[in-house]
C-alpha cells in the first residue's frame, strides 16, 4: 500500500531544518537591515528563491519532511525563535514590529477559520481587534482583574459583540454578511470617535502586562546579556500565535473541519444530510473573533496607547489581504504574508505612503491570476494507519 | 421652522444621491449577480475629475453655465469610462469565480481608486473646495427659506433617476439589459451581445454615479477622497433593503436611509454623530426581517 | 420485511402557474425496489425534492413509517432514515472522497469541540472506523474505487462520482434511498455495471428500500420489483414493468399519439 511504502523509504529531516534556518535568517535580516538598496536586493533574492522553490516543488519536500519528523520540526522552530530573539535582543523597534506581526498572525488565523474554512465574509476583523484592545484598556484602568484575565476578557468581549451580528450574518447570502460586517466596522469607528468615555479620537493609555509576577516592562538580563523588555511581548505573541496555528491545524483535521468545508462549499446539500448550518457558522465566527480580541488586548498593553484610527476599515482590509495573499484557507501562508504586509512598509520607507494602494493592487492581481493565493490550501488527508 | 426645512432639503438631497448610488448597485447586481463595491469610488473619481476640469478651465473665465457643463461632462465621461473598463477587464473575466472573490476584488478596485485620488491628486489627502457654480440666493415660502441651488440639485438628481429608469424600461437598450438580467443565456441565444451589453450597462450605472458626484460637490461645496466609501456602504444597504435587482427598491432604500438620518438629526440633535449608526441598525433590522428586500428582489435574483 | 415504508397522499405542488404535482398518491413498501418513470416534466424530481424536504408542499401528506414528515426539514427527514442522490452531481469536488462520503455519516459521528480538539485518540479511532466503513461501501461498487478514498473528488470520472454519491447516501444506514437518474450520461455498458452494483447493494443491505427515477427502461426492467408512471404530476399507471410498458395510457403519454 502506498502510505506504507513511503514510510519505508527514509525521509530526511534535512529539508525542514534547512527551511527553518532560512526563514530565521530571512526574518532577522529583514528586521536588521536599514539600507534601502540592500533591502530591495534581499527582497528580489527572496522573490527569485520563492519562484524557484515553487518550480522545483521544494514546498512539498519540506512539507513531507516536516510530516515525518514533526517533533524535530517543532523543536527547530522553537530554537530558531529563541536564536532570532537573541540576535535582535536590543533592537526595540524590530522587536515591536515582530510582536505586531505575530499578533496579526493570530488575528489572521482567526479570519482564516472564518473565511477560509467556513466561507464567512468578515470585513470588520479590525473592529474585533479593537474591541479586545479597548476592553483591555478599560479593565486595566480600573485595575479590576489580573492581566491574564484581562487578555482573556479581550477575547470574550469580542465574542460577545460578535454575537450581536450573528443573526444577520447567518443569512444565506454571502453579501449580507459582507455588508453587515462592513457596516459594523464603520459604525464601530463612528462610535469610538464620538464616545468621550472611551477616549474619543484621542484614544486611551494602557498599562503594560504583568503575568503573575513577570513584569513585561522590565528588561531581561540573561547569560550576561541585556534583552530589551519587548522580548517579553514577542515571546507572549509567539506563544499565542503558535496556539492559534495549532488550533487551526487541529480543527482542520477533524470532523469540524469537514463540516466547515461542507458549509462553505454547498449549504443546501449539507443541510439535506442533517448539518446544522447555523451552528458551524457560529462556531467559526466565534473562534475567529476570540482570536482577534485576544490579539487586540495584547496589542493594547504592548503599545501602551490605542486610538480609534488603529482599527479602521483599511486595517480590516489589510487583514483580509493577508489572508488572501497567503492562500485562503492555508494557515502556513499567513505568517509570510503577514511579515510581508506588515514589515515591509515599515522598512521600505519609500513605499509606506503607497502601501494600501499596493496591497489592493496585489490582491486584485492574485484574485485574477492565482485565486488560491501563494500557498494553495492543502487537501485534507487523514493519517489513518489501516488495519 | 427654517431649520426643519433645511433638514428636509438635506434629507432630500442625500436621499437622491443615495438613490442614484443604490440604483447602480442594483442594476449591476441584476445584470451580473455582482456587488460592484468600487461604485462609490467611481463616483468620487467623477467628482474629482469634474473638479480638475473646472479648475483647469478657470483661466478662460467662462460663464458658470459652461463650467457646469464641463464639470458634468468630465464626471460623466470619466466615471462611465472607468466603470465600463472595470467591467470589461476585471468583472467579466471573473464571473465564474466564487462571489466572495468578486466582492473582494471590487472592494480592492475601490481601494485602488480611492488611494489613487489621495496620492495623485494634488493635496488629495485633504478635502477639496468645490466651486459654487449654481445661482446663489433663494426665495421665501411661508416663512421658510429655500435655496435655489438646493432645489436645482434635487430636481437634477431626480431627473437623472427618472432618465435611467426611462432608459431601462422604454428603450431597446434597456430591454436588452433587462433580458440579460433575467436570463443571460437565453438573452444571448436571442442575439443580444453579452460582451457589449455588460460594459454598456456598467457605463450607464457609473456615469450616473459621476453625475451624482458633481451634485455632491455642488451641494456640499467640498469633496474628499474618502467620500465614495461611505456612499458605497449606504448605497449597497439601500439596494439590499429595497430588494436587490429592483430599481424602485433601490430608490426607496436611498430615501429611507436619508429619512432615518434626517429623523435622528432633526429629532435628537445630540445624537447627530450617531445618525449613521442609527440608520444602519434600522436597515440591518429590516434586512433581517425581510431578507429579499422591502419591495422584493428583481426577477433576476436566483436562489 | 413487510409493511408500508413511505405513504404519500394527495401531494400537490405549484410553481407560479405550473402544477408540478397534482394530487399524487404514492406508496413504497418495505424492502422493494420501485421504479419511477414518466416523460420529462412529469414531476419525478419535484416528487423527490418534496419527499426529502427541500420543497414545501401546497397540499398533501407524507408519512415515513409512522412518522409524519410533511413539514419536516431536510435534516430531520434524513435523520429518520431517508437518503437521496441528485440529478446533477453535488459533490464537493475540491475535497477528498472520504470528506464527501462522511457527510452522509454526520449523525453517526461525534462533532463536539471536546471530542474533536482534545480527545484526539478517540477522534482517530472514530475516523478509522468510518473510513473502514466507507471503504467497504465503495468496494461493493469497485475495489479500485475503495483505494481512492483520499483522492480528491474532482480526480474521479463521472461514473465514480455517481458511485461516491450513492455511498454518501448509504453510509448513514437509511431505510429508504431515492436515486435520481443514477445512469444519466452513461453508456449502456456503464449503466449495466451500475445496475449490477445497485443489486449488489440490495444484497449487502437486505432491508433497504429503493426508489429509482430513470429514463433507461432496460435498467428499470432489470432491477425493479414494480414501477409507477407519472405524467403531469399524476400517477397514470402502476405495476410490474412488463405490465406497465404495455399499458396504452402509458404509451400515449410517452409517444403522444392516441
Amino acid at each position: 500500500m502506498r502510505s506504507g511504502s513511503k514510510a519505508m523509504r527514509s525521509i530526511s529531516a534535512g529539508p525542514v531544518l534547512v527551511a527553518v534556518i532560512v526563514c530565521a535568517v530571512v526574518v532577522t535580516t529583514l528586521v536588521r537591515i536599514e539600507d534601502q538598496k540592500l533591502l530591495v536586493v534581499e527582497l528580489a533574492a527572496i522573490v527569485i528563491a520563492t519562484l524557484l522553490a515553487m518550480k522545483f516543488g521544494i514546498a512539498d519536500k519540506v512539507e513531507t519532511s516536516a510530516r515525518h519528523h514533526p517533533w524535530i520540526g517543532r523543536a527547530s522552530i522553537i530554537v530558531a525563535t529563541l536564536a532570532v530573539l537573541s540576535v535582535l535582543r536590543e533592537d526595540t523597534f524590530g522587536l515591536l514590529m515582530l510582536a505586531t506581526v505575530l499578533l496579526y498572525v493570530t488575528t489572521c488565523i482567526g479570519v482564516t477559520i472564518q473565511m477560509g474554512y467556513a466561507g464567512l465574509t468578515n470585513f470588520s476583523a479590525a473592529a474585533f481587534v479593537g474591541t479586545g484592545a479597548y476592553t483591555a484598556a478599560l479593565l486595566d484602568a480600573r485595575h479590576l482583574l489580573p492581566d491574564p484575565l484581562i487578555l482573556l476578557s479581550g477575547g470574550l468581549v469580542a465574542v460577545a459583540i460578535g454575537s450581536l451580528l450573528l443573526l444577520p450574518v447567518l443569512r444565506t447570502r454571502g453579501h449580507y454578511a459582507a455588508l453587515i460586517t462592513l457596516a459594523f466596522g464603520v459604525m464601530f469607528n463612528v462610535f469610538l470617535d464620538a464616545s468621550d468615555s472611551l477616549g474619543g479620537p484621542q484614544g486611551l493609555k494602557v498599562g503594560g502586562i504583568n503575568l503573575l509576577g513577570w513584569d513585561f516592562s522590565n528588561d531581561l538580563h540573561l547569560f550576561g546579556y541585556e534583552f530589551s523588555f519587548y522580548v517579553n511581548y514577542v515571546l507572549l505573541a509567539s506563544v499565542v500565535a503558535s496556539l492559534a496555528m495549532v488550533l487551526a491545524a487541529i480543527l482542520d483535521k477533524s470532523w469540524i473541519g469537514i463540516w466547515l468545508d461542507a458549509v462553505r462549499l454547498d449549504e443546501t446539500t449539507s443541510a439535506v444530510f442533517g448539518l446544522n448550518i447555523g451552528r458551524w457558522k457560529i462556531l467559526a465566527f466565534t473562534i475567529g473573533n476570540f482570536l482577534a480580541g485576544i490579539s487586540g488586548a495584547i496589542y493594547a498593553k504592548m503599545a501602551g496607547f490605542i486610538a480609534p484610527n488603529n482599527f479602521t476599515l483599511s486595517d480590516s482590509l489589510i487583514i483580509v489581504s493577508i489572508v488572501i495573499l497567503g492562500g485562503i484557507g492555508n494557515r502556513w501562508g499567513v505568517p509570510p504574508a503577514a511579515l510581508i504586509v506588515i514589515l515591509l512598509p515599515e522598512k521600505l520607507q519609500f513605499i509606506q505612503e503607497y502601501r494600501l494602494l499596493l496591497y489592493a493592487a496585489l490582491v486584485i492581481g492574485i484574485l485574477v491570476a492565482r485565486p488560491g493565493g501563494f500557498l494553495e490550501r492543502r487537501t485534507r488527508r487523514f493519517d489513518l494507519a489501516t488495519t | 421652522m427654517s431649520t426643519l426645512a433645511q433638514h428636509l432639503l438635506n434629507g432630500l438631497m442625500q436621499g437622491t444621491i443615495y438613490g442614484i448610488v443604490a440604483m447602480g448597485f442594483t442594476i449591476f447586481f441584476g445584470v451580473m449577480n455582482v456587488i460592484k463595491f468600487s461604485h462609490g469610488d467611481v463616483l468620487a473619481l467623477g467628482a474629482f475629475g469634474s473638479l480638475s476640469a473646472v479648475l483647469s478651465l478657470q483661466p478662460l473665465g467662462l460663464p458658470p453655465a459652461l463650467q457646469l457643463l464641463a464639470a458634468f461632462a468630465a464626471a460623466i465621461l470619466l466615471s462611465g469610462a472607468i466603470g465600463a473598463l472595470i467591467a470589461r477587464t476585471l468583472i467579466m473575466p471573473l464571473r465564474e469565480a466564487p462571489p466572495l472573490n468578486m466582492l473582494l476584488m471590487t472592494m480592492m478596485v475601490g481601494t485602488v481608486l480611492r488611494e489613487g485620488i489621495r496620492l495623485f491628486y494634488p493635496g488629495g489627502t485633504n478635502p477639496q473646495r468645490y466651486p459654487e457654480l449654481l445661482p446663489h440666493g433663494g426665495f421665501s415660502v411661508a416663512n421658510v427659506f429655500v435655496r435655489y441651488d438646493g432645489l436645482i440639485l434635487v430636481f437634477a438628481g431626480i431627473a437623472s433617476i427618472a432618465l435611467v429608469h426611462w432608459v431601462i424600461t422604454r428603450t431597446r437598450l434597456g430591454l436588452a439589459i433587462r433580458a440579460v438580467a433575467e436570463d443571460s443565456e437565453v438573452a444571448q441565444t436571442m442575439g443580444i451581445d453579452f460582451a457589449k451589453i455588460i460594459p454598456v450597462t456598467f457605463a450607464l450605472g457609473s456615469l450616473t454615479a459621476g453625475f451624482a458626484g458633481v451634485l455632491f460637490g455642488l451641494y456640499y461645496s467640498e469633496i474628499n477622497y474618502g467620500m465614495g466609501l461611505l456612499l458605497a456602504i449606504i448605497g449597497f444597504s439601500a439596494a439590499i433593503v429595497g430588494g436587490l435587482g429592483n430599481i424602485w427598491g433601490a430608490i426607496l432604500g436611498g430615501y429611507l436611509f436619508a429619512g432615518l438620518q434626517t429623523l435622528v438629526v432633526a429629532a435628537i440633535p445630540s445624537l447627530s454623530d450617531y445618525k449613521n449608526v442609527v440608520a444602519f441598525v434600522v436597515v440591518i433590522m429590516l434586512m433581517t426581517w425581510r431578507p429579499t428586500g422591502l419591495l422584493g428582489e428583481g426577477e433576476s435574483a436566483r436562489v | 420485511m413487510t409493511g408500508i415504508l413511505l405513504e404519500c397522499r394527495g401531494l400537490t405542488m405549484r410553481f407560479g402557474g405550473v402544477l408540478a404535482l397534482d394530487g399524487l398518491d404514492f406508496t413504497v413498501n418495505a424492502g422493494e425496489v420501485l421504479g419511477l418513470i414518466g416523460p420529462n416534466g412529469s414531476g419525478k424530481t419535484t416528487f423527490f425534492n418534496v419527499v426529502s424536504g427541500i420543497y414545501r408542499l401546497n397540499a398533501g401528506t407524507i408519512h415515513l413509517e409512522d412518522s409524519d414528515i410533511t413539514h419536516s426539514s431536510p435534516g430531520s427527514i434524513s435523520a429518520q432514515g431517508l437518503a437521496r442522490t441528485f440529478q446533477r452531481s453535488r459533490l464537493n469536488l475540491s475535497l477528498t472522497v472520504f470528506d464527501n462520503v462522511v457527510l452522509g455519516a454526520y449523525r453517526q459521528v461525534h462533532s463536539g469541540l471536546w471530542h474533536n480538539i482534545v480527545r484526539r485518540r478517540a477522534f482517530h479511532d472514530e475516523a478509522r472506523r468510518v473510513a473502514s466503513e466507507a471503504r467497504d461501501l465503495l468496494a461493493v461498487f469497485n475495489v479500485a474505487l475503495a483505494d481512492r478514498l483520499f483522492d480528491t473528488a474532482d480526480s474521479l470520472g463521472m461514473i465514480d462520482r455517481r458511485r461516491v454519491e450513492i455511498c454518501r447516501a448509504l453510509i448513514g444506514h437509511p431505510k429508504l434511498v431515492l436515486l435520481d437518474e443514477p445512469s444519466a450520461g452513461m453508456t449502456i455498458d456503464e449503466t449495466d455495471a451500475v445496475m449490477d452494483e445497485i443489486l449488489g447493494i440490495r444484497k449487502a443491505f437486505g432491508d433497504l428500500s429503493v426508489v429509482i427515477v430513470e429514463h433507461e427502461m432496460g435498467l428499470i426492467q432489470r432491477v425493479t420489483d414494480r414501477c409507477a408512471v407519472l405524467n403531469y404530476g399524476k400517477k397514470i399507471a402502476e405495476g410490474p414493468y412488463r405490465e406497465v410498458s404495455q399499458d396504452p395510457v402509458v404509451r400515449t403519454a410517452y409517444l403522444g399519439h392516441t
